[in-house]
């Protein structure tokens, strides 16, 4: 059920003149600052909602992507974030060089939903149907949007695919969803809302100051939460699980061979000012060290931050010859869209560690281009089962869908290996799910999609490219790591 | 007064959301259990939260002799979810006119 939301505008300009302006540097960022680096179908958008008056935040993303262009017609965008919608324009003539213009915006129950919530009113509270129910709490708001933007769709991919197996010991399976704004506060609440509804688990598909707040939230309540993103380790417990990618493994796929290719040994760590970026760049210090280079300096920026000019003073003036980016979301598209502009690609290599598709959709191709991450999921990875997944979420989603990251899938793959857990121990406590969930997956043929070792994930180099990340190297697995 | 300029964003502002999750969970309450239930600010702040709630339709009052009553108002929120969604779009296309007198004219690029 949608509802539209629609206004226009007559202008003195042709249709084409109109047309041009989206998203154009002229036009001040028509239409709500929107940023596209193509007018074409299938180029990433992101747009602003002012949702703060009082300039106490910089409002909202709108995240997706084009869908439908006619040029000096039509244009269509579909979006994820910060709730699934669509937006149309129409530019039709109205007389000579007049222009009439339409805005429409779809706007779903969840998203009247989600903008009641954000206005500070309590979620309304679904009825006991029997079902089981696993919390997620990903961004759709935030820092974090950027790279969360399948996030949510993997988990109810993955749960209408429990449900079509016939559910969990006989009962059907209910997603409860929330967006902690990349606020750990916010988290926290939206955790304590899961327990409250009978949530046996909780999934943070977050940052590391999320996870934090969540697992310190949620304590003593038997209830398990599960990392499910890259991160930096620590705090595990019985009923407290990490899964995904680590600094360490990343970095010691990374460091060593982008400074003997590079030739280059002087590094310069860029990261956030929260526990995340604390582990990665200690993990960092000691990769660096053993490959006998040496940190010329470092900074740690805020989550939220659009500016990084004095960064990037100070990684010029350091001599540094490699960068180290554990920035995050927008922030991390900020970051090096700046330093590709700011002539920074010239100087040095750039590795990252939360470089996922979605994140570099939004950098664009031109200021990726040569940045290396490793991570342990790559959608253009044809590992066995992937070509069969996509099918799957494409067929569930459409074919502007966003990308499928390490992010989304390792989400994904976490559900339905808990779901396994419940299924033949319902009666369980968190503690014993938990326990099983840490066991190690080694599979003996590889690595395949659905049976991922989420604790220890095998790990990809890539390198963006004009195609997007392009795997350089499958890293393998030291013995007895 | 602060809280006369309501923004739609109560991330950042707790205490807000404190008034509007206490009355989510308890229905219906007087100024008195809300500022029990909020704890940190006094009576004189929720009263002038509750004031603006009510302008934009969040929340109700109920009149019982001296007594007020205040609970959450879904229907109005939901109203004033949608005119403060038309609003930015009005304002969005509205943008659009100063765009348009930033933006270089084909005519004026000079090709003849």
């Amino acid at each position: 059920m949608y509802t539209t939301v629609a206004a226009e505008q007559t202008v003195s300009l042709a249709p084409h003149e109109v047309f041009a302006l989206f998203g154009s540097a002229h036009a001040t960022g028509w239409l709500f600052s929107a940023r596209c680096d193509a007018v074409a179908p299938g180029a990433i958008v992101s747009m602003q909602l002012p949702l703060d008056e009082r300039g106490g935040s910089r409002g909202v993303d709108i995240l997706g992507r084009l869908t439908r262009v006619v040029p000096g017609a039509m244009i269509d965008i579909e979006h994820t974030q910060p709730w699934r919608g669509r937006i149309c324009l129409r530019f039709r003539p109205a007389g000579a060089r007049r222009t009439r213009v339409q805005v429409r915006a779809s706007v779903p129950l969840e998203g009247v939903q989600w903008l009641l919530h954000r206005r500070g009113l309590p979620l309304p509270e679904p009825a006991d149907d029997g079902a089981v129910r696993l919390g997620v709490i990903t961004s759709a708001s935030g820092t974090g949007a950027v790279y969360s933007m399948s996030a949510e769709l993997m988990a109810e991919l993955a749960v209408d695919e429990i449900n079509a197996d016939g559910g969990v010991a006989g009962r059907r399976v209910r997603l409860v969803v929330a967006d902690d704004a990349t606020d750990a506060d916010q988290a926290a609440d939206e955790a304590r809302r899961m327990v409250r509804l009978g949530c046996r688990v909780v999934f943070v598909n977050s940052t590391s100051a999320s996870f934090d707040a969540v697992r310190r939230a949620v304590r003593g309540r038997k209830v398990l939460v599960v990392h499910t993103v890259v991160n930096e380790g620590g705090g595990v417990s019985p009923t407290v699980v990490r899964l995904g990618e680590r600094p360490q493994a990343q970095l010691d796929a990374l460091a060593a061979p982008v400074m003997r290719r590079a030739d280059a040994r002087r590094w310069f760590f860029v990261g956030q000012t929260y526990v995340w970026s604390h582990g990665a760049h200690a993990a960092a210090r000691r990769a660096v060290s053993r490959a006998g280079g040496h940190v010329a300096g470092e900074d740690l920026a805020p989550l939220g931050t659009t500016d990084f000019s004095d960064t990037l003073d100070r990684i010029q003036l350091s001599g540094a010859d490699l960068v180290l980016s554990t920035l995050v979301g927008a922030d991390e598209v900020a970051f090096e869209r700046q330093s590709e502009a700011a002539g920074l690609r010239g100087s040095t290599r750039t590795v990252s560690l939360v470089l996922e598709e979605s994140t570099l959709a939004h950098i664009g191709p031109r200021a990726s281009a040569g940045l290396q991450t490793a991570l342990s999921y790559f959608q253009d990875n044809p590992l066995p089962g992937n070509a069969d997944l996509l099918a799957r979420y494409r067929a569930a989603y459409g074919p502007w869908a966003p990308p499928v990251t390490s992010l989304s899938e390792t989400v994904y793959e976490a559900i339905h290996q808990y779901a396994r857990i419940l299924h033949v121990d319902p009666e369980g406590d968190a503690a014993n799910h938990g326990r099983a969930l840490s066991r190690r997956r080694r599979g003996s043929h590889g690595d395949a999609i659905g049976s991922r070792d989420l604790v220890a994930p095998a790990l990809y180099v890539a390198e963006a490219g004009p195609c997007g990340l392009e795997i350089v190297e499958a890293v393998r697995e030291k013995a007895g790591a | 007064m602060e809280s006369e300029n309501l923004a739609f964003d109560a991330l950042s502002d707790r205490v807000r959301r404190r008034i509007l999750s206490a009355l989510g969970d308890e229905g219906e309450l007087t100024v008195t259990d809300i500022t029990d239930r909020v704890g940190a600010v006094g009576r004189t702040t929720i009263s002038s939260h509750l004031r603006v709630l009510r302008t934009s339709g969040i929340v109700r009052e109920r009149r019982v002799g001296r007594n007020r009553y205040y609970s959450l108002d879904t229907d109005g929120a939901v109203r004033d979810a949608f005119t403060y969604l038309q609003s930015i779009m009005r304002a969005g296309v509205d943008d659009l006119q100063q765009a348009t007198s930033a933006a270089p004219r084909e005519s004026d690029r000079g090709v003849g």
